[in-house]
C-alpha cells in the first residue's frame, strides 16, 4: 500500500478537525493546539457519532455528542458523565498512519504503513483541494492522462494534480509551481474548475 | 411485509387539529400510506392498496397501524389532568433510525454539549446513579431518580436548577419524559417523543407535551421544544451505523447509559428490530 | 427594533446574529411558523403581504427582507459591518447579499423539504445548492491566498452574516460540507467572532472553553 493524499496541511490549522476518507473508510484528520496532526477512524466508540464534528482542546479531540475526550493513540482520557472515572484502556479510537510532506497530509492503514516516506514534489506547492462527483479515471482522461498523479499545465502554470479516489467521486489536490502568485493561482483555480465541469459532463453523457 | 413484531404497534402520522386538507402521502415501516380528511372532517388513513387503516385520535395526534394491534394505545393519565396545557409541537423529519431517535431522547449525558446552556453546561456533566427497570406488569422500560443540573430546564424555568426526571418507554418508537415542573414542584411535566418510522433509516418525529405553565405563550412552548429537538437532529444524522446496534460490542455504554441498555435489551427481547442492526457489521 | 421571529428559520437567525454581533437587543415576537403557519395569518399578512418571515419593525419602518435588515442594523449601530465606503467594496457587499438569496432558494429550500416536509424538487434544489457552495468555496479559497478569510475585505461584514446561516445548515438539507475546506475555515472564523450566537443545528464552538476540572462541589451537594 502507498500513502494516500487525504488533505492539505493548510486546510487543517491547529485546534481543528476535518472529515476525510481513506479508501472506503471515513476518517477524522485533526491537529492539536501544539500542531500535532492525527488521522483516526471518524467514529466515537461510545455511540457512533462522527468525531469530525467534535472539538479540539489542547492535545485532545472530544466528541460533540457526550464530550468523550481522546488523546495520543486514540486513547479515551475522560468521560464527562463520570468525571472521576479513569476510562479503561480498551476505549480507543482506531488510528491510521499519518505524515505531512510538501504541504499534504498523507494517510495509510496502520498495519500497512509504507516503509518509504510519501513522494516529494520538488518545485511545487499545494494550494487547493477540490472535490468532484466523478471517479479519478474520468478526471485523468479529461486531463489527457492516466493514473492518480497527473502532471501538466493549467491556466498557464505547471501543475501536479494528485487524485484521491473516494467512495463517491474523487478529490483533486492541486499543486502549482513554486512562487506562483495569487493572481496566477486564481487562473489555475479557474482552470481546475473547468476541468471538473468537463469531467462531470463526460459522466452525464455516459449516464 | 415490513416491520415484524413492530407491525402491530400504533404510530403517529398527523396532528389531529391540523389534518392535511388536500391529503398527504407518507410512509410507515417503508410502506406508502395516505393521510386525508374525510367528509365529516375526521381523519382517514389508507395504505398503498387503498385499504382503510385503523385509527385512534389521542394525545394530539392521529395514530394508525399496518397490522392488528392487540392492545389499545398506551395510557398517559396525565393527559386528562386539569390545569395542563397540551402542546402540539409539530413534526420534524430526520435521516436516522427511529430507534436511534428514541434512544437519544432517553439520554441526559449529552445535554452540556448538544443543548449547551439550556439543558446542561460544563462543568456540570456528571450523571449520578439512577434506577432502571423493565416493568413486566406493563411491559415498559422505566428509568427513575434521574437528576441533572440544568441552566434553563424549561421555558418557565428561571436560572439553573437540579432537575429530576423519569423516563418511560411504552412502545418501541415512543417515549415519555416526566420532569420536575418549575411552577409546580410537586407535579411532573410530561414531554413525549412520538416517532413515526418512515423507513429503517428515516423517521418523522412528533413531540407532544402536557405542561403546567400558565405564563408562556403556546408559540414559546412550541419553539422551546423544537429548538431542543433540532439541536439533536444533526447528531442523529451523523451516527454510524445509521441502524441501532442491538448486539453488545459494537458500541461502549457506561453507567450513564443504563436506560439505553435496558431499551436495547427490551427491543431485542420483543423482536422490535425495524431500524436495528442485529449482527455487528 | 422588533423582530417577528422563528427559532428554526435561518433568515431570522441572520438578524438575531447580526444584532448580537452589533451588541444590540431585539424585541422578539415569536411566530408559529410550523406547525401553525401563523405567517400566513391575517395579522402578519397585514404587516407583510408576501407572507414571509422575518419582519423587522422600528417606528414606521417595516422591513421584510432579512438582508435589508442586516443593512439597517449595521447602518444604525455598527457601520463597520457595512464594509469600507468605497465603490468596489459597496458593490461586492451588495453582490454577496444577492448571492445569499441563491443560498436561501437552494440550500434553504432543500432544508425545508428534508426537515419540515415542504414541497420542492429535492434533486434540483441540491444541484443548485452544490453549484452555489462550489462558487463560495472558490471565493473563500481565493481570499485565503491573500491572507483573508472573510467574504469582502479584511474584516467580517454583513456579507458573511447573510451567507453564514444557510451554509452552516446545508447538511440539514442533505448537503454535507465535507468537500469544502475553505468554507469550513470561514465558518469557524464566523463562529469565533465575539458575541456570536448559535441557532439549533449549529453547535457551540466548545473549543473556546477550557476543559473543566472536577465537577464543582456545590452542585454535588445540592443534588445528593
Amino acid at each position: 500500500m502507498n500513502w494516500t493524499p487525504a488533505a492539505l496541511s493548510q486546510d487543517i490549522p491547529s485546534g481543528s478537525a476535518a472529515p476525510g476518507q481513506l479508501g472506503d473508510k471515513d476518517i477524522v484528520i485533526w491537529r492539536s493546539a501544539s500542531g500535532r496532526i492525527a488521522a483516526w477512524s471518524d467514529r466515537c466508540p461510545h455511540r457512533g457519532m462522527r468525531l469530525s464534528h467534535g472539538f479540539v482542546r489542547g492535545e485532545f479531540l472530544s466528541c460533540i455528542y457526550h464530550g468523550w475526550r481522546y488523546g495520543d493513540g486514540g486513547q479515551c482520557h475522560r468521560i464527562p458523565a463520570h468525571p472521576e472515572l479513569t476510562p479503561p484502556e480498551a476505549i480507543k479510537v482506531p488510528v491510521f498512519a499519518v505524515v505531512e510532506s510538501g504541504g499534504i497530509v498523507w494517510v495509510a492503514e496502520k498495519d500497512a504503513e509504507p516503509a518509504d516516506l510519501p513522494m516529494e514534489f520538488a518545485g511545487f506547492a499545494s494550494f487547493r483541494t477540490i472535490r468532484t462527483t466523478v471517479p479519478a479515471s474520468i478526471v485523468a482522461a479529461a486531463f489527457g492522462c492516466t493514473g492518480l498523479e497527473l502532471r501538466g499545465t493549467l491556466g498557464g502554470t505547471d501543475v501536479v494534480l494528485l487524485l484521491q479516489p473516494l467512495t463517491d467521486g474523487c478529490n483533486l489536490h492541486v499543486l502549482a509551481a513554486d512562487g506562483t502568485g495569487p493572481d496566477q493561482l486564481d487562473r489555475v483555480s479557474v482552470a481546475v474548475e473547468a476541468l471538473r465541469r468537463q469531467a462531470e459532463s463526460v459522466q452525464e453523457f455516459a449516464a | 411485509m415490513n416491520g415484524g413484531a413492530m407491525r402491530d404497534q400504533w404510530y403517529p402520522v398527523a396532528i389531529a387539529a391540523q389534518l392535511p386538507q388536500k391529503g398527504r402521502d407518507s410512509l410507515l415501516l417503508g410502506e406508502p400510506i395516505h393521510i386525508a380528511t374525510d367528509e365529516t372532517g375526521g381523519a382517514r388513513v389508507t395504505d398503498g392498496a387503498g385499504r382503510i387503516l385503523p385509527i385512534i385520535s389521542r394525545y394530539g395526534h392521529i395514530w394508525t397501524s399496518l397490522g392488528q394491534p392487540e392492545q389499545d394505545l398506551f395510557p398517559i393519565p396525565e393527559a386528562d389532568q386539569p390545569g395542563r396545557r397540551l402542546v402540539d409541537v409539530g413534526s420534524v423529519k430526520v435521516r436516522c433510525s427511529p430507534l436511534r431517535a428514541v434512544e437519544n431522547f432517553l439520554d441526559i449525558a449529552h445535554f452540556p454539549f448538544v443543548h449547551t446552556d439550556i439543558l446542561g453546561s460544563e462543568p456540570h456533566t456528571e450523571v449520578e446513579r439512577y434506577e432502571v427497570e423493565i416493568r413486566d406488569d406493563v411491559d415498559e422500560v422505566w428509568a427513575t431518580k434521574v437528576k441533572f443540573y440544568q441552566p434553563q430546564a424549561a421555558k418557565s424555568a428561571q436560572g439553573g436548577i437540579t432537575t429530576e426526571y423519569m423516563y418511560r418507554v411504552p412502545s418501541p418508537t415512543c417515549s415519555i419524559l416526566y420532569k420536575t415542573s418549575p411552577p409546580r414542584p410537586g407535579e411532573w411535566d410530561v414531554i413525549t417523543l412520538f416517532v413515526q418510522p418512515l423507513t429503517e433509516e428515516t423517521c418523522e418525529v412528533w413531540p407532544w407535551m402536557a405542561l403546567f405553565d400558565d405564563d408562556s405563550s403556546m408559540t414559546d412552548m412550541i419553539h422551546f421544544q423544537q429548538m431542543i429537538f433540532v439541536q439533536d437532529r444533526s447528531i442523529l444524522e451523523n451516527q454510524i451505523p445509521a441502524l441501532l446496534p442491538l448486539d453488545p460490542g459494537k458500541e461502549i455504554p457506561t453507567r450513564a447509559d443504563m436506560t439505553s441498555i435496558a431499551y436495547r435489551r427490551w427491543l431485542k427481547r420483543h423482536g422490535y428490530t425495524y431500524g436495528a442492526q442485529l449482527v455487528a457489521a | 427594533m422588533k423582530l417577528y421571529d422563528y427559532i428554526l428559520s435561518p433568515s431570522c437567525y441572520r438578524v438575531r446574529l447580526m444584532a448580537a454581533l452589533a451588541g444590540i437587543k431585539l424585541e422578539l415576537r415569536p411566530v408559529d411558523f410550523h406547525p401553525g403557519a401563523e405567517h400566513r395569518g391575517p395579522e402578519l399578512l397585514a404587516l407583510n403581504p408576501s407572507g414571509t418571515i422575518p419582519i423587522l419593525t422600528e417606528g414606521d419602518l417595516v422591513l421584510t427582507q432579512s438582508t435589508a435588515m442586516l443593512t439597517y442594523i449595521a447602518a444604525t449601530h455598527a457601520p463597520e459591518w457595512l464594509g469600507d465606503d468605497k465603490p468596489a467594496m459597496r458593490a461586492q457587499v451588495a453582490q454577496w447579499l444577492a448571492f445569499a438569496q441563491r443560498l436561501t432558494d437552494s440550500a434553504g429550500a432543500a432544508r425545508l423539504h428534508d426537515m419540515l416536509q415542504m414541497p420542492g424538487d429535492i434533486v434540483k434544489l441540491r444541484l443548485a445548492a452544490t453549484r452555489t457552495l462550489r462558487e463560495l468555496e472558490a471565493a473563500i479559497s481565493a481570499a485565503r491566498r491573500r491572507g483573508r478569510i472573510f467574504l469582502a475585505g479584511d474584516r467580517p461584514t454583513i456579507a458573511d452574516i447573510a451567507c453564514f446561516p444557510y451554509v452552516a445548515l446545508a447538511p440539514d438539507g442533505g448537503l454535507p460540507l465535507d468537500a469544502y475546506p475553505s468554507i469550513r475555515l470561514w465558518m469557524r472564523a464566523v463562529r469565533g467572532l465575539p458575541g456570536f450566537v448559535e441557532m439549533p443545528g449549529i453547535h457551540r464552538l466548545h473549543e473556546l472553553m477550557p476543559e473543566p476540572g472536577p465537577q464543582p462541589d456545590v452542585v454535588r451537594k445540592e443534588s445528593a
